[in-house]
């Protein structure tokens, strides 16, 4: 199209649907408050229950208790040991399972020979899920903080060795055949060309086991642990306190919304390039 | 054979609001197509043609001024109106010949009719024996000629064609041209050309609307009284091509 | 796959059978694969391993029935109305950030630890992502299309059957074949955490707590086996049925 299109335009496209005229006038509202509408609704709906006593506190406690037992386990601190306990055991298996990942899916991605021998018993091995090395690992290696990092580590070795293989493949050769006219070693070739670009699909790894490893720690947590968060949950609902329950379920969703929140934000800081320059340089568009 | 439309514009205008006021985008654009002829636009960036089609074929519904299709003022979209796009726009997961009966789906025709129209039009636009093909499979100017079998495939009133061959090469955009006249002279439908190719615009209209931008308004419209089949390398095309250029560079 | 691909693996499985003949490995601790395919034909003629496993591919398969049906109307839901993306939209960002299995522990009090209980958490486990792919799905179709359908005055229904639905078909696999993981995994889960009720998961819980490694070895074989053909399965569909792509 040769004329300007300004954004108007755009919102012209949907389907004029007559029984949709509803949600044209809640578009006319403004945006951030409509997310609310729902949540509010869901609260009101939670307290009338409540007070009505509609269900028994052992299965459904009020807002009032729930947001008292928050506020009290802020204070004692206790929610704070918990969650620290539950962080590091996920900064400890994550950090060796993304690196491991990593290696092996650079020494894959380097390597035909090596990914030939390896892969199809990675991909055999990645075929269990995290979950099913447990009793195995129980049996090993017992109930204590190995088990729970070595689960954690799995989880996120296996999206990350993928991206990182699929992410060095993906290299276009354009860029390595520059590489190789202005004399690159393997060295150089490695760190300033096929790792940068490879970034991008190796920090989509990255987000993938973060958001893997925070699942599995949930899990191993809730089989087999007496601190953390996961730990919270299963004390919780053993004694029918679901106050518990509830904090830990809210914590475990905006410890692990952040975390992805964080690495998100590294993502688009080491990809500033990519805002910068209009598409992408290299493959088949103009420098 | 499809009954030739009468399109006419009386003192159409559009605006955009953007930040900080309005952009006009055309102004007072008044012109009249008779039935069965082929008018082409030509214009630079910003002259609002693009727009203008866009308003023609009912994908924006608010202007200014009248826009009547044989009288009647226009409502949306509507059968009765065809477009072509500069990006052919098939649906890649069906085949040339589902893409084409898609234009057919709202028809009220019986079956054997709509079949009837859809194998005559793909072999109008000179690709039977691809009925089975999917996009993927085709050359730029062939997706085009599916698009182009598509639009007309339900005989509208009016056909409209949004720069169709600017996407391709120039060889392939100098065989559709031709094809383009051949096929309007078979159906003898009343149509309207947009591109920003001089050559392209003398070669295929009866009439050229030059356009100028800022705000989009028509500048002049110059007569090509040569007969059709034409023939490019006739001197006569050439001058008014001139004409036209030089009326385009009195605006730079 | 190259004959290269086999080296590891048949090296790892001859040492480990090796190591169990030498005396090197203590057999209740690492049974070697002899043993755990031992237990594999008995437990297969006996018909206690198609039992459990029965039982946890239906548990499965219903979950995942329920929840990728539900998910595909959410998702269809969300990406053509406007409306209600932005009213539910966030709201159900937000809740999908809770780990899946941290509802365990909530479901088990609202459902007990039957059948029920399981086949409701497989299905959030298979909501979610199939949800998320399928309005991205829709979110991605290209805007020319949509005046394709305007321009050729579709009905609304002729514009989400012949549309709509192809076009997003891709994502909306994706989303299924991520639902059908996740669901595997839920299935498991849900058994290790409600152990009412045979199954795979159960069956491997009680193979620990007994110290029959061979059993828990047994389990590891078959989840992997399983993972393997839902994976494949779904990859085979999805490239038959979106054979237009590649041709």
């Amino acid at each position: 199209m040769s004329a300007p299109e300004p954004v108007a335009l755009t919102a012209s496209v949907r389907l004029e649907w007559p029984a949709f005229a509803a949600g044209r006038l809640l578009r006319r509202l403004t945006g951030a408050s409509v997310g609310l509408i729902v949540p509010l609704l869901a609260l009101a709906a939670w307290q009338a229950s409540a007070m009505g006593g509609w269900l028994p506190p052992q299965v459904l406690p009020s807002p009032a208790e729930v947001t008292a037992l928050l506020l009290a386990m802020l204070e004692s601190g206790e929610l704070r040991d918990h969650t620290l306990i539950s962080l590091s055991r996920v900064a400890w298996g994550f950090g060796l399972g993304a690196a491991g990942g990593l290696a092996l899916g650079v020494l894959m991605g380097l390597s035909r020979r090596v990914e030939e021998t390896v892969n199809p018993l990675f991909v055999a091995l990645a075929q269990i899920p995290p979950l099913g090395w447990v009793p195995l690992l129980i049996m090993l290696v017992g109930i204590d903080e190995a088990l729970k990092v070595l689960v954690i580590a799995k989880a996120a070795f296996v999206p990350l060795a993928i991206n990182t293989l699929k992410g060095i493949r993906a290299v276009p050769p354009h860029f390595v055949e520059v590489g190789r006219v202005f004399g690159f070693g393997p060295w150089p070739m490695l760190t300033r060309v096929v790792l940068p670009a490879a970034v991008p699909p190796i920090f989509t790894g990255v987000r993938y086991a973060m958001t893997h490893a925070w699942l599995a720690l949930v899990a191993v947590e809730l089989l087999a642990s007496s601190e953390g968060l996961g730990y919270l949950m299963v004390w919780g609902r053993q004694l029918f306190q679901l106050e518990t329950v509830l904090v830990a379920m809210a914590a475990v969703g905006l410890i692990g919304y952040l975390l992805d929140r964080a690495l998100a934000g590294v993502e688009a800081r080491l990809q500033r390039w990519r805002q910068i320059g209009a598409g992408e340089v290299g493959a088949g568009g103009a420098a | 054979m499809p009954h030739p439309g009468t399109l006419s514009l009386d003192h159409v205008g559009k605006r955009y609001p953007v930040h900080g006021g309005e952009l006009e985008v055309l102004r007072n654009v008044t012109l009249t197509v008779d039935p069965g002829e082929f008018v082409s636009v030509v214009g630079t960036s910003g002259c609002g043609k693009s727009t203008l089609l866009r308003l023609i074929i009912g994908l924006d519904g608010s202007y200014e001024g009248d826009i009547r299709l044989d009288g009647a003022r226009i409502r949306g979209t509507s059968l009765e109106r065809g477009i072509v796009f500069q990006e052919h726009r098939l649906f890649p997961w069906l085949t040339v010949e589902e893409n084409v009966a898609l234009g057919l789906l709202r028809s009220r025709l019986p079956e054997a009719e709509k079949r009837r129209s859809i194998a005559e039009h793909i072999a109008l636009v000179g690709l039977a024996g691809f009925e089975k093909a999917y996009p993927a499979q085709l050359s730029g100017g062939m997706a085009q000629r599916v698009a182009i079998a598509r639009a007309l495939v339900n005989r509208p009133s009016i056909l409209l064609l949004d720069e169709p061959f600017g996407a391709l090469d120039a060889l392939t955009r100098a065989a559709l041209q031709t094809e383009l006249q051949r096929i309007w002279q078979a159906e003898g439908i009343t149509t309207i050309l947009v591109t920003h190719d001089v050559a392209e615009a003398v070669y295929l209209g009866d009439r050229v609307v030059v356009m100028q931008p800022s705000p989009g308004r028509i500048r002049r419209v110059l007569p090509v009284p040569l007969p059709h089949p034409r023939d490019r390398a006739d001197p006569r095309l050439a001058d008014l091509e001139r004409n036209v250029l030089d009326e385009l560079a009195g605006l730079a | 796959m190259t004959g290269r691909g086999l080296v590891l693996p048949a090296l790892l499985l001859a040492a480990w059978e090796a190591a169990h003949h030498l005396g090197l490995s203590d057999p209740r601790l690492l049974p070697p694969p002899s043993l755990v395919l031992a237990r594999l034909g008995r437990e297969a003629a006996e018909g206690g391993l198609w039992f459990h496993l029965g039982a946890s591919l239906v548990r499965d398969l219903a979950g995942f029935a329920i929840g990728a049906a539900a998910g595909l109307l959410g998702g269809l839901l969300l990406g053509l109305w406007r409306g209600f993306d932005r009213l539910v939209g966030p709201s159900f960002h937000a809740w999908k950030q809770i780990a899946v299995f941290a509802w365990i522990p909530l479901i088990s009090v609202w459902f007990g630890v039957g059948e029920a209980a399981k086949v409701v958490f497989v299905a959030l486990a298979a909501f979610t992502p199939v949800v998320v792919n399928t309005h991205e799905g829709i979110r991605g179709i290209d805007r020319r299309h949509w005046e394709v359908a305007r321009v050729l005055t579709l009905t609304p229904w002729q514009t989400l059957v012949r549309l709509v639905l192809p076009a997003a078909l891709p994502s909306i696999f994706t989303g299924l074949h991520l639902a059908l993981i996740y669901a595997w995994l839920a299935t498991v889960g849900a058994e290790y955490f409600m152990t009412v009720g045979p199954g795979i998961g159960g069956m491997m819980t009680e193979g620990r707590e007994h110290f029959h490694m061979d059993v828990v070895l047994l389990g590891v074989l078959i989840l992997g086996v399983v993972g393997y053909a839902l994976n494949h399965g779904a990859a085979a569909a999805e490239a038959r049925l979106l054979h237009w792509r590649h041709r």
